[in-house]
């Protein structure tokens, strides 16, 4: 049976970078993954860093490396806010290991419980996500 | 023709020279600051969404969103962050200079009150003036100011908060050229942190709120139906230092446009001033070529009598 399509935003603080009709979105919230349909329940969730991706039918779909951000889900369609959306062939995997290393570093050098460590563990996260992404999308 | 002929000719050439850079620098700048001035546009959809979701969460949530650690004020005043926004490069008049000089002032009314001072700075130019005044900055942000992207506003943007909540700075004051119009910026200075929760509350956007508004009323009915992952706690303790970040990307694109505008203003004017400059050479040129040419007339005529 055809998927009934829906309205998709994705929205960054650089602009809209989607804003199609699909037929599924799926990507990860701080609970888990998340897959959605059409009339799926009005919701709001906090978004992790993951593989976003957008269905505009069963076979065709669209990928975006997804930083944090936030789904809104309306009877009017889907919006994803995020802090960055990159597509997976645009990502620099040495850049990522640069910046996914001095995470690390920061993780260790920051005192447990402060702020400084909270964020370096949200870092830390977000490039070995996208690193997955990357290498995903080179081999 | 004469060497002093020579010599002004050899100075109207490199002055033309030197226009010919300072137009392209303008024609540069000119198109950067359009990109600059594309960029502001672009954040306000993604900064009203982010103000509609917090008012939605923060009613689900129904409780005080002030116990936050970013809305808390700090008891006493010890220290104070100052962020200071300048450019990598210079060639734009005053655009560093007076950050660097309301930073600096605004820095000594604080350490006349006998609160600690940490500075950070964004633009190679902030950096390296501090560093030469013996006021190393602790945070130092370069590389970026010709186009930041939020990934540069969130290192900074959480690298004070984090300086915040941990107790390092009690206040942290942000300085930088609020663009108006590419002929007009002004320097502002702002309070990032504790965040007010006035900004978050009321949108400081007119443009924004009737839209807002609108849209609440229109899920209004939904509320109640609404699922929350994680709960609305939660998401509001996420969503409110979003308004930092935005705050200090807003901050540097703004900054980023006023610099390409004062970049522009700045290398118009270089340009002018050469225009002048060729326009006395050239006269100064003619004036000697005239010369020489009556002081030749002379001594033909001088010559021609002696031989009468």
């Amino acid at each position: 049976m055809a998927k009934t399509p829906f309205r998709t935003e994705v929205l960054t603080p650089e602009g809209s970078c989607f804003d199609e009709e699909v037929v599924q979105v799926s990507t990860r919230t701080k609970t888990g993954s998340i897959g959605i349909l059409a009339r799926h329940q009005p919701l709001l969730g906090m978004l992790e860093p993951t593989e976003l991706r957008l269905y505009r039918s069963d076979t065709d779909i669209v990928t975006y490396a997804q930083g944090e951000g936030y789904i809104q889900v309306s009877p009017d369609g889907v919006l994803l806010l995020v802090e960055e959306a990159h597509r997976p062939e645009s990502l620099d995997v040495g850049d990522l290991r640069d910046k996914l290393r001095r995470a690390e570093e920061a993780l260790s050098a920051a005192e447990a419980g402060t702020e400084e460590q909270r964020r370096a563990a949200r870092d830390r996260r977000r490039w070995e996500a996208f690193l997955q992404i990357a290498g995903g999308a080179a081999g | 023709m004469s060497a002093s002929q020579r010599d002004v000719k050899n100075r109207i050439g490199s002055v033309r020279n030197i226009q010919k850079i300072t137009r392209a620098m303008e024609m540069v700048a000119a198109a950067r600051l359009r990109r600059a001035e594309q960029r502001i546009e672009a954040l306000r959809p993604y900064a009203g969404a982010i103000r509609r979701m917090t008012r939605q969460a923060a009613e689900a949530a129904g409780s005080e969103i002030s116990g936050l650690a970013i809305l808390r004020q700090h008891e006493a005043e010890n220290s104070v962050a100052l962020l200071l926004v300048t450019g990598d490069r210079g060639l734009a008049g005053a655009f560093n200079s007076q950050i660097i000089r309301a930073g600096l002032r605004a820095a000594r009314e604080h350490e006349g009150d006998g609160r600690a001072v940490l500075y950070s700075a964004v633009g190679r130019r902030g950096v390296s003036t501090l560093n030469f005044r013996g006021k190393e900055p602790v945070g130092r942000y370069v590389g970026f100011t010709d186009r930041p992207s939020y990934a540069d506003a969130r290192e900074i943007a959480e690298e004070l908060i984090a300086a915040y909540v941990d107790g390092k700075a009690d206040r942290v004051e942000i300085f930088y050229n609020g663009y108006i119009s590419p002929l007009t910026q002004e320097v502002r200075r702002e309070t990032l942190l504790p965040l007010q929760q006035a900004t978050i509350l009321e949108g400081s956007d007119p443009e924004d709120s009737d839209h807002a508004d609108a849209a609440d009323d229109a899920h209004s009915s939904h509320h109640a139906l609404v699922e929350y992952e994680p709960d609305p706690d939660e998401i509001l303790a996420r969503l409110i230092p979003d308004y930092v970040e935005i705050s200090v990307y807003r901050a540097l694109l703004e900054s980023t446009a006023s610099e390409h505008g004062a970049r522009m203003t700045a290398m118009r004017n270089a340009s002018e001033n050469a225009g002048e400059l060729i326009e006395d050479l050239t006269l100064e040129m003619n004036r000697a070529r005239q010369a020489e040419i009556t002081q030749e007339i002379m001594e033909v005529v001088a010559g021609a009598e002696s031989l009468t």
